[in-house]
């Protein structure tokens, strides 16, 4: 465990893994109300920009950067939700895609974002908290670790923290009155708008919370690389983020949280695979909506998984008892 | 309560991933051998970590690449036998910044190479080379030509020559042999590589005192561009400066023969590709670019090394090869002169002393930064083939 | 106004509108997006490349080829990735459009195992022939491109109007029960929409391949997500507005370089899906739908 710990090789990964997961939850949260938005990679570059440009050029310190990026997305999802929710399936599904798109044109033109050159040398978190922490005398080296471990297991652990906050955070909400109002509309939009749910403001909101999430992820993505330019956010990307909710699953937040994880430590367990990988994906797509559109995990899924570690636990006792026989 | 244990099985399952990873990998880190060092013979042992875009649309440049420093490892090790012994650490990063990140980390932390070779391209490099300097291993781009690569750090290097070096040596030739005053500009408006690239070419011109008529753009994919260059027909330009991959390069030049447009192109390092003469055909006629790389070079190494190529991998060498088989060399010349196959910062400094290394690119030595120092050679494409331009 | 550039629109014009046709034709019948029709369309390319390169084969050969093959991948489409997911319960209808992206994903990729990732030149005899007319020059390639273009246009026109498919066909456009009941064998005619849209594709890919002298894997995405903006313009389903919209996007795209945008020419196609989705949902020759708005 502590090699696997203490080498940042996996360390990278398992950051990786963790940012894909909070884009995975940026699609499931305007899907758990019924809307395909394909704008997930279009909002996590206004927060990859956002981000890298404010801690860059008015200096601010990168967690506010961080807040701001994911900030300025909402503030964009609301924007383009606001008018584009009046669509909705395939139109919305189109129109995001087209917002998308848009950005990445814009950002490639804007003088300020250096265009296709990219922005790089963005203040990394890892190496910038080892920065920091040397100034106050704290030296990796006290802790018996090279400088780029610890700083690997740094930018790990925040991450980590991170995801489990949002993942927390969204899971309450989903038991809350907000997620009831998300998963009636998903039901019937109509049925729901008698009920008296406005259904107009819940959508927003979900598709702005999308946006913040993505926006989220994009700024932790810029502070992870180091170097984002406009070709990260291209429509592959937004592509990449769907799949994970439709591999994973879209009914439960496990969903596309098992589907990034997945989906990204696959390429790198499989390397010698690589020249067949997007054809798999592809495939993958095909097959799932013909068998499985629910995606691997759902509802059932998890109630299997729930009484199975239960049964784990309630049997461990009664093993000892036994002797260990059962 | 059942919330918290939800989180708790999330890290568990988060970690189980992780040693997944771990199993997968050690297996194939495992075949990479033993650690830099000394053998019983007395011979070292150094591992060289190589990243390289092995797979994707640009996978042609990768395998040059590879081959390149396959070809060097074998005549090094032949050459230095019982002295030193290099092993390469190939992996792929499919052009993508997080798989060459993922890729550089593995090398350095897994595999403990004594320095690293690539990745291949310059957005890469932005990505990889602080990571690498922070671990303190040296880092040569035998393909980077982008702006600020050596400025990442003292750890990174690059034998590639600059497009700030290349273009204007091209430019300049082009204007006092064609005499040259107008010009206009096309390039590629989302690539990092061609933007770069444009930058430089813009710069050059002013400095020469030409004029600028049009400037045009399109984007990487793009088939169609008759519209630029109408306008480009329109505004009557002496010659034509393109920042381009070779692929929509020779459909520029394809396109623009067809319409009639046969004034001169000044090209950037995109164009310097056998694969754009293959596209572009009898229209690749009158293109000029700056190389740092000559297979025709009247020198018997040059002679040597085309030879043994064509022979191993049935093609001739393009720049990507010769630099990378350069870049090689460089790295074993400064691990002998260090002495060493552990120390790392010992490397690093060799490197950066490397003076007058005589290889099949010319004659080459690092600036006090890691910049390349060398003379590119000015070419231009005539009857479907690369010529000397004199 | 500079009529070279009126040329160069309406040739990448005339392209776009029969790419919009088939994506039209589908949506008309199906209600689906078919998100596959680029790669299609790509397919369609290659194959024609294929037959002129390796085969020697004329270009009209080259055409039948690039037909056959594409009539053949569109009836695997809509076998494999559309029917089993019709009439399922619980689908959503959504679903049409993640898995015809599979099969976007699955072919771009198959493409560029087969083919590798360059961009292969296309040769065609009579490339260097062109017209001087006035000020303006025509080549030979534009005119074929033309021609072919109109000739399509105006014949699928006809044959949806004057013949009994095409009237089948437009009647389960119009309502899938009631065509049924009437006795229209829809399982048919919904593969036969399958098909005719993909040939339309595939010939569009050998028409791009000839004007522009390239071929390649990626070649499919761009002009798809170009031909899913046609169709939201001229309307969804609407094949007077796919043939019009065509040529909006093509002289848009082209006057924007001629005036000196053209970082920004790409933009244009998304642009215009955002605004007309915003101001008229239903597209310029749509009469109303819907289903765009609850």
């Amino acid at each position: 465990m502590a090699d696997i710990i203490l080498n940042p090789y996996y360390m990278q990964i398992a950051s990786f893994i963790l940012i894909n997961i909070i884009l995975g939850i940026s699609i499931y949260i305007t899907l758990s109300t019924g809307l395909l938005s394909l704008g997930s990679a279009g909002f996590m570059s206004i927060g990859a920009y956002t981000s890298a440009l404010v801690t860059m050029k008015l200096g601010f310190p990168m967690p506010l950067g961080i807040v701001s990026g994911a900030m300025v997305a909402a503030l964009a999802g609301i924007l383009v939700g606001i008018p584009t929710l009046r669509l909705s399936g395939v139109y919305l599904a189109i129109a995001t895609l087209g917002f998308g798109e848009v950005i990445r044109v814009w950002f490639n033109n804007l003088e300020i974002t250096r265009g296709a050159l990219g922005i790089p040398g963005i203040p990394q978190m890892g190496r910038e908290i080892t920065g920091s922490l040397r100034e106050f005398g704290i030296t990796p080296d006290m802790l018996g670790l090279r400088a780029n471990q610890f700083s690997a297991l740094i930018l790990f652990f925040i991450l980590l923290i991170l995801v489990i906050l949002t993942v927390w955070f969204f899971v309450r909400l989903q038991r809350s009155r907000i997620g009831r109002a998300y998963a009636a509309i998903k039901a019937d939009e109509e049925a729901a708008e008698a009920m008296g749910i406005n259904t107009t403001y819940y959508k927003v909101l979900a598709f702005a919370q999308g946006a913040l999430v993505a926006g989220f992820a994009g700024a932790l993505y810029a502070h992870t690389t180091s170097f984002i330019n406009p070709g990260d956010f291209s429509y592959h990307r937004a592509v990449e983020i769907l799949i994970f909710a439709v591999f994973g699953g879209s009914e439960v937040i496990w969903g596309p949280i098992f589907g990034a994880a997945f989906l990204t430590l696959m390429p790198e367990v499989l390397r010698g695979l690589a020249d067949y990988r997007f054809m798999i994906y592809g495939v993958l797509l095909i097959v799932m909506m013909a068998f499985r559109p629910q995606g691997i995990i759902d509802y059932q899924v998890l109630d299997w998984l729930k009484k199975k570690v239960k049964r784990n636990k309630s049997a461990s006792p009664l093993d000892k008892q036994k002797g260990g026989d059962a | 309560m059942k919330k918290w244990m939800k989180v708790v099985g999330l890290i568990v399952s988060v970690m189980l991933l992780l040693s997944v990873v771990a199993c997968g990998s050690q297996g194939t880190s495992g075949e990479g051998g033993e650690q830099s060092g000394e053998t019983e013979s007395g011979e070292k042992v150094a591992k060289i970590g190589v990243i390289s875009y092995l797979t994707g649309d640009g996978a042609a440049y990768g395998e040059a690449i590879t081959s390149g420093f396959e070809m060097a490892r074998d005549e090094l090790n032949e050459k230095h036998k019982g002295e030193l012994k290099i092993e390469l650490v190939i992996e792929d990063s499919a052009g993508k910044r997080d798989q060459a990140l993922n890729a550089a980390q593995k090398l350095i932390n897994s595999d403990n190479v004594l320095a690293i070779l690539g990745p291949t391209l310059s957005s890469e490099m932005f990505v990889v080379g602080p990571e690498a300097n922070a671990a303190g291993v040296p880092i040569m781009g035998t393909s980077n030509t982008a702006k600020g690569i050596p400025e990442i750090g003292d750890y990174v290097f690059r034998n590639s020559i600059p497009e700030s070096l290349a273009i204007p040596a091209a430019l300049k030739k082009a204007v006092d042999e064609f005499g040259i005053q107008k010009v206009a500009i096309i390039y590629g408006s989302d690539d990092d590589f061609t933007v770069s690239g444009y930058e430089v070419m813009k710069k050059a011109a002013e400095d020469l005192g030409l004029e600028i008529l049009t400037t045009e753009e399109y984007a990487t994919g793009d088939t169609d561009f008759s519209a630029q260059l109408t306008n480009i027909q329109a505004a009557e330009p002496d010659a034509i400066l393109a920042s381009s991959l070779y692929k929509e390069g020779g459909l520029i030049v394809d396109q623009a023969r067809k319409m009639g447009l046969d004034v001169p192109f000044v090209g950037g390092n995109g164009f310097n590709s056998p694969q754009f003469i293959n596209q572009a055909g009898e229209a690749a006629n009158n293109l000029v670019v700056a190389s740092p790389w000559f297979p025709e070079r009247d020198d018997a190494q040059v002679k040597e090394f085309v030879a043994k190529f064509e022979e191993k991998y049935g093609k001739q060498p393009d720049q990507f090869a010769a630099q990378a088989y350069d870049a090689l060399y460089i790295m074993a010349q400064a691990i002998l002169d260090a002495g060493t196959v552990t120390d790392r910062d010992a490397v690093r400094d060799a490197l950066a002393n490397i003076k007058d290394f005589d290889g099949v690119t010319g004659d080459f030595s690092f600036d006090e930064i890691g910049d390349p120092v060398m003379e590119p050679v000015v070419l231009i494409v005539k009857d479907g083939k690369f010529v000397e331009f004199k | 106004m500079n009529w070279q550039q009126v040329i160069n629109g309406l040739t990448i014009g005339s392209i776009y509108s029969i790419v919009a046709l088939g994506y039209t034709l589908v949506f008309g019948v199906l209600q689906i997006l078919n998100m596959a029709h680029g790669e299609i369309f790509m397919m369609g390319a290659f194959i024609g490349l294929m037959m002129v390169v390796k085969f020697q084969a004329p270009l009209p050969v080259a055409f039948l080829a690039a037909v056959l093959v594409t009539a053949i991948l569109g009836y695997l489409l809509e076998r494999f990735a559309l029917r089993p997911l019709r009439g399922k319960a619980g689908v959503s209808h959504l679903a049409p459009l993640i898995s015809t992206i599979g099969v976007s994903i699955f072919l771009e990729n198959l493409a560029h195992h087969w083919f590798g990732a360059e961009t292969h030149p296309f040769p065609v005899s009579f490339a260097t022939i062109s017209y001087q007319i006035g000020g303006v020059k025509i080549s030979l390639v534009q005119l074929t491109i033309f021609i072919i273009s109109i000739t399509l246009m105006v014949g699928l026109s006809l044959w949806l109007s004057r013949t009994k498919a095409g009237t089948a066909l437009r009647a389960t456009a119009e309502n899938i029960e009631t065509a049924s009941l009437l006795g229209v064998n829809t399982q048919k005619i919904i593969t036969l929409t399958v098909v005719i849209a993909s040939v339309m594709g595939g010939i569009a890919g050998v028409l791009v391949g000839m004007a522009f002298n390239a071929v390649s894997p990626q070649m499919g995405l761009e002009i798809g997500l170009k031909g899913l903006a046609i169709i939201i313009l001229g309307g969804m389903g609407n094949i007077k507005g796919a043939m019009v919209g065509g040529l909006i996007l093509g002289m848009t795209e082209v006057m924007s370089v001629a005036f000196g945008y053209s970082g920004y020419r790409d933009a244009i196609a998304f642009l215009m899906i955002i605004v007309i989705l915003l101001i008229r949902p239903q597209g310029l020759f749509g009469q109303s739908a819907p289903q765009v708005r609850k």
